[in-house]
């Protein structure tokens, strides 16, 4: 998985240390809003519940100011490249799996998607002089699904939501009896 | 009764066959996920965390703690072997050991690496044993307000020293503050920062944070720098084994001085990291073969490893005792005793005899059991780093969402996870720390209820920081630290005015 490192630059290091300033300073604010609501002040039983809570806020975004000034007062120097855009390709490539495979889990249960998952990752890798065989793909992806459900739900008793597929093989068991 | 009775009491407690097998379960996990690229010590507990609910407590520290001795051992060997740090505190192990590997020396390097390694833990694990009740006693007279100081040193200590820039450390901080404050407030039992929104109820869950930071984002940082797993082979021989053992004496200097960097830096919250580069850059300087630094010098191997390792130990050293943990990993265990009900603090030690010294007796059993399996599996776990990275990944990927998951049963933190793992990559991107987001994460509510309960005292007068001896000197060594890199720098324009040379800055601090 290697890549070239003279690809054209996607964004700049400043604008991304800026955005996330920005974005650090807004859950301040939402932190203080929040604080607020609550009351920030000195109630019957003492400080009020905000109380806290509203400094940790108010010192968020101060701190994400004096980051944003920061960056701006080294604008210059913090014009190199954040990702090249091959790398944030090979990062949107390995991202944007994993948010399916978290938006699908809700849906189909657990371990149908992680199955479905580590199948497309695998056959997805084009990288390799050969390409895995159906036969390896299915192993590896059925038999780390057998792995989890076997030390997660069955030894150490934390149930994991199957989805539709379990409700139907615990419905065709109980006929099966 | 003696700290040695304690001990032995201990020892008897966990010389059971369940639990040699958990320590040894424990290592080998540890091993794993120390080894593997975005799995780490953190997020290997984190991950482990829902499955201990169901055991004793003094089970489930042991098998947590091996992890972490496991995963502290596992960092060493892709360092060496592959050039690769499975862990941030074994990146200074890299510098030396790789060389060492390149030159068809890297059983020499290994062996050297998990023994120096042993004989720092030993160390951290000595200091625990013979200092903790007397720190514990002591702090039995500590009220709020001492508790908040030392909560405010801890957190101010992480500001000044970190290595990352001071402002970006309270960031992180601030927003695991703040996560902690989400949902029931532990006083007035009011709903805070949910927003009428019930998922929210529960709370942000540091688990959940600490996968995702440290499972997710590393991935996406390994992707993108476009790893290529290259290692060396390596086969450890009894006779390799006794021939660095034999050449381990000489280094004793270096390895007393790594001991004692390591200690000082896991009882204050620098970390593992921290004690592991600054007690190589030492090793260099006081080195008679100085030139043969970063070329394969077994001294490079010996000093960072040595230190890594008594600091990891000794991390634990103010985490039982005052419920202040000195690395991310320590944090994550904490957060677990928590769960489990026990009370992390001075209180411990007399509420909890069995369990302290339950996990101390396990301190001195796991880490040797550790240098035991580790001799024993290096050329399994090597090869378990040459499966390739399309299957590796998905994999631990899918060990992250379940260990989410599983957390609260909930598929919101399975998005949170996610969310977390974008900020994760960005933070390591741009130099934000991330363990004292963890850190803020776990304390946070504790470091409020002291906060509160000051303030209640003092009728709201900040003064109350300053109203005793002890609670004074806490809280001025707490702004000390905090303004540290100003003060510093402050010492080096008056020391340059006298003194025309430039003062080298050290890399680490």
């Amino acid at each position: 998985m290697s890549h070239s490192s003279d690809s054209p630059a996607l964004v700049g290091t400043r604008w991304v240390e800026l955005g996330l300033t920005v974005f650090t300073a807004l859950i301040g604010v939402v932190v203080m809003y929040g604080s607020v609501e609550q009351g920030i002040g000195w109630g019957d039983a003492g400080p009020e519940p905000g109380y806290f809570p509203f400094y940790i806020g108010l010192m968020l975004s101060a701190a994400s100011v004096a980051n944003g000034v920061l960056t701006l007062v080294r604008w210059q120097a913090l014009s190199i490249a954040f990702v090249s855009r091959s790398a944030f390709r090979q990062v949107l490539s390995v991202f944007i799996p994993i948010a399916l495979f978290v938006a699908a889990m809700p849906l189909t249960g657990i371990y149908v998607a992680s199955a479905c998952f580590i199948a497309w990752f695998m056959w997805r890798d084009k990288v390799r002089a050969k390409p895995y065989g159906k036969l390896m793909i299915g192993t590896v992806s059925l038999g780390a699904v057998l792995a989890s459900y076997l030390i997660f739900a069955l030894w150490f008793k934390v149930p994991l939501d199957a989805g539709p597929m379990g409700d139907w093989i615990a419905l065709a068991g109980r006929n099966f009896k | 009764m003696s700290e040695f009775d304690s001990l032995l009491q201990g020892m008897n407690l966990i010389l059971t066959p369940g639990h040699i097998g958990l320590m040894v379960i424990g290592v080998l996990l540890g091993i794993l996920v120390g080894v593997l690229p975005g799995l780490g010590a953190p997020n290997g507990v984190a991950l482990l965390l829902p499955l201990t609910f169901t055991m004793s407590p003094v089970s489930a520290i042991i098998l947590l703690s091996c992890m972490y001795w496991g995963a502290l051992f596992g960092g060493s060997i892709t360092s060496i072997l592959f050039n690769i740090p499975g862990e941030p505190s074994s990146v200074a192990t890299t510098f030396d050991g790789y060389p060492m590997a390149r030159e068809g020396r890297a059983a020499e390097a290994l062996t050297a690496a998990f023994s120096s390694a042993l004989i720092g833990a030993l160390a951290g694990v000595l200091l625990l044993t013979f200092l903790s009740t007397k720190i514990a006693a002591f702090a039995m007279s500590f009220s709020s307000p001492e508790f908040f100081a030392v909560y405010l040193l801890a957190f101010c200590t992480f500001i000044g020293m970190s290595k990352n820039p001071p402002l970006k450390t309270v960031v992180a901080m601030m927003i695991g503050f703040a996560m902690a404050a989400v949902g029931m407030d532990t006083v007035s039992g009011n709903l805070r920062l949910t927003f009428d929104q019930p998922i929210l109820m529960t709370g942000i869950s540091f688990e959940v944070a600490v996968i995702g930071l440290f499972g997710i984002g590393e991935i996406l940082c390994t992707v993108e720098e476009g790893l290529v797993f290259r290692g060396e082979h390596a086969r450890i021989t009894p006779m390799v084994i006794l021939r660095t053992w034999a050449k381990l004496p000489r280094y004793w200097w270096t390895i007393v001085r790594s001991t004692l960097v390591g200690c000082w830096m896991g009882i204050t919250p620098g970390g593992p990291t921290a004690a592991s580069f600054m007690s190589y850059s030492l090793a260099r300087r006081f080195s008679k073969n100085r030139d043969n630094f970063g070329k394969g010098e077994l001294e490079g191997v010996i000093a960072p490893e040595t230190a890594d390792h008594a600091a990891g130990t000794s991390a634990l050293l103010p985490m039982l005792t005052l419920g202040i943990p000195g690395s991310a990993t320590a944090a994550v265990m904490l957060g677990g005793l928590m769960i489990w009900g026990l009370h992390p603090g001075p209180t411990l030690f007399v509420e909890q005899h069995d369990f302290v010294w339950g996990l101390i007796a396990s301190m001195y059993l796991g880490n040797v059991v550790s240098l035991i399996v580790v001799l024993a599996t290096v050329p399994l776990f090597a090869s378990i780093l040459r499966i390739p990275f399309s299957i590796i990944a998905p994999i631990i990927i899918m060990v992250c969402a379940i260990g989410a998951y599983s957390v609260h049963n909930s598929f919101f933190d399975v998005v949170l996870m996610l969310g977390f793992g974008a900020l994760g990559y960005l933070f390591k991107k741009l130099g934000y720390p991330i363990a004292p987001l963890v850190l803020a994460a776990v304390l946070g509510d504790k470091a409020e209820d002291a906060f509160r309960q000051s303030m209640l005292f003092s009728d709201g007068h900040l003064g109350i920081f300053w109203s005793n001896p002890l609670v004074g000197s806490l809280t001025t060594a707490a702004l000390l630290m905090l303004f540290w890199p100003l003060i510093s720098k402050a010492l080096q324009t008056l020391m340059g005015l006298r003194k025309p040379q430039v003062v080298k800055p050290k890399s680490v601090l």
